[in-house]
């Protein structure tokens, strides 16, 4: 078993993916990094000062504007005014909720990835890992030495979960190396509020708990990991059922979007929550976002996502197992 | 493929996935079984705001500090910083606090807020304008006209107003504060006149409620409206447009010294 696991990380090294994964992320840190930079700048000339609270101040009062706008939404309506609740706990507090630094930029680049970003790059890589091995003929060699089916298929996914692992620290890394030039590497132990509830009332603030960014980070990471876990193992699923690789990312990558749509839009459809796709953002629960269907909650949507994985896990096996490879 | 650089890879994605392992634990355990902490509430200002460079223009009030019904999105209190850039040549900074159809009592609760407090602390001029929608109501005032009603809803404003300039003055005893009267935007329909009156009798009260202050100066814009008041109304009817914010920032800068 050692060995298979070894053999497959030798193929996922060999191809160069994470590789590729990893000048993505960069890339793609530089320019938030760089908008984030410009964003702050221009709220520094707006504002004429860069007293944290001034502009928290300014947030709240844009928020109570739109809210008393009588053109928009009942759903948006109550999203603001959570947001707003929230901003005016953090100021009364007397708590930065952005205080200036890599880990802050890192914790905001997690929580918008998470739904998206890097279930897109786990993608890359657990979309052909079955799939790839048809495509090439490898296949029947590997299947002929005399290991059992689902012995070669565990490797693969053992080989997947640890790929999934270092993808997440890549993108820790980088968005806290990169983003650092610009902000400065310091913030770790700044005050971060966690435990908002959400309620019909609005924004419940009984059970607030203070604790430091790098406690708040890791959790965070926790969370993405467990996400890119669900995903990347739906993605294996696929890479067993369809042959072809382009046509499993492509269905892949049709889920991940609807789920970024659905989420806006599901607030009426109920049912909608058993998808795994509107579940996807944890970090929200967290830092007291609302969740896009009321009366979710964290044990909800993990227990989703784990009912999902297990399925895509046992699909997976079952079908290795028992199709014809020719 | 050299052995040890997949071995070494492996190591550190085993290291990391136990890693994340033990974060989404802690997150689980944190969000269930924490406890919540008593998080202390600063309502003492520790520290000034640094006083900066150039003038600071504090705008407290409702939709029209905001600037509604201004193609520009400036407001009079846009036109107005303007000017005074202008004229002043030096720097000027706004806080702009209004809030679309903001009554006196929740201007009343905003001003207790301690960043509030604290803005105002720092400011070199105060702006308000409050009581449109007190009165008016967003119109709905006109259909049932009841003196009662009115004489009820003035009181209260006043005592709001009273309590705010209060606020005011205990936060800052030393910025000029200027409180924009009313205008009667209904003044062409059949109750107009009848509503003029009621707004001539709430400005001059206001006004009375000002001059009790130290340099509150209270601003009336009630005869800039009274003829022609459509060429300077927005197409609501109701809030003044480009033209109309122009009149009452010059009517507050005229009464600028330096």
């Amino acid at each position: 078993m050692n060995k298979l696991v070894q053999n497959e990380m030798m193929k996922l090294i060999a191809k160069k993916r994470l590789i590729v994964i990893a000048i993505i992320i960069s890339i793609l840190v530089a320019m938030f990094t760089y908008a984030q930079y410009k964003e702050v700048e221009r709220q520094r000339e707006k504002l004429g000062t860069d007293d944290w609270r001034t502009m928290i101040q300014q947030t709240i009062i844009d928020q109570q504007n739109r809210i008393s706008s009588s053109r928009i939404s009942d759903e948006w309506k109550k999203q603001l005014q959570i947001a707003l609740q929230q901003n005016q706990y953090y100021l009364d507090h007397d708590i930065n909720p952005s205080e200036p630094g890599a880990p802050t930029f890192m914790r905001i680049f997690l929580e918008n990835s998470i739904e998206l970003f890097i279930p897109l790059m786990v993608m890359v890589i657990a979309s052909d890992i079955v799939s790839s091995e048809h495509s090439q003929g490898s296949i029947k060699l590997l299947l002929t030495r005399p290991v059992k089916r689902w012995k070669v298929l565990l490797s693969k996914y053992i080989s997947l979960t640890f790929a999934i692992s270092l993808i997440v620290a890549i993108a820790g890394i980088l968005s806290y190396g990169i983003s650092g030039l610009v902000f400065g590497y310091q913030g770790w132990g700044a005050p971060v509020l966690t435990g908002f509830s959400v309620n019909d009332a609005g924004l419940n603030t009984a059970s607030v708990k203070l604790i430091d960014q790098w406690q708040f980070l890791l959790m965070d990471f926790g969370l993405v990991w467990f996400v890119a876990i669900v995903v990347g193992t739906l993605s294996f699923m696929l890479s067993v059922l369809i042959r072809s690789t382009a046509a499993g990312m492509g269905v892949m990558l049709a889920a991940l979007i609807s789920g970024a749509i659905l989420s806006n839009m599901v607030s009426s459809w109920e049912s909608a929550k058993y998808f795994f796709m509107v579940n996807l953002k944890l970090t929200n629960y967290m830092n007291g976002n609302p969740p896009p269907i009321e009366g979710m909650t964290l044990s909800f949507s993990m227990l989703v996502l784990l009912v999902w994985w297990a399925i895509g896990l046992f699909v997976s096996f079952f079908v290795f197992t028992k199709k014809d490879v020719y | 493929m050299n052995k040890n650089v997949i071995r070494s890879v492996t190591m550190v994605s085993v290291f990391f996935c136990l890693l994340w392992l033990v974060g989404l634990g802690w997150a689980v355990a944190e969000y269930y079984a924490g406890k919540p902490d008593k998080i202390p509430e600063k309502t003492v200002i520790e520290k000034k705001a640094e006083k900066k460079e150039g003038m600071h223009i504090v705008a407290l009030g409702d939709s029209l500090t905001r600037g509604t019904g201004d193609e520009t999105g400036k407001g009079y209190v846009g036109v107005l910083m303007d000017e005074i850039k202008e004229k002043s040549k030096q720097e000027v900074r706004l806080t702009n606090l209004g809030i679309s159809g903001q009554v006196s009592d929740q201007l009343k609760e905003q001003i207790q807020q301690t960043e509030v407090k604290r803005q105002i602390q720092t400011a070199d001029m105060v702006l308000v304008t409050m009581g449109g929608n007190d009165l008016f109501r967003g119109g709905q005032g006109l259909l049932e006209f009841n003196p009662e009603d009115i004489t009820e809803i003035e009181k209260n404003f006043l005592e709001n107003m009273n309590f705010i300039f209060q606020q005011i003055r205990t936060s800052n005893p030393n910025a000029n504060v200027f409180c924009i009267g009313l205008y009667n935007p209904f003044i062409d329909l059949d109750d107009g006149k009848e509503l003029s009156k009621v707004v001539r009798h709430w400005n001059y009260q206001s006004a009375e409620l000002s001059a009790t202050f130290p340099k509150i100066v209270f601003v009336p814009t009630f005869d800039l409206f009274e003829l022609k008041v459509n060429d300077y109304l927005y197409t609501d009817k109701f809030h003044p447009n480009t033209k109309g914010y122009r009149l009452i920032a010059e009517r507050v800068a005229s009464l600028l010294t330096w």
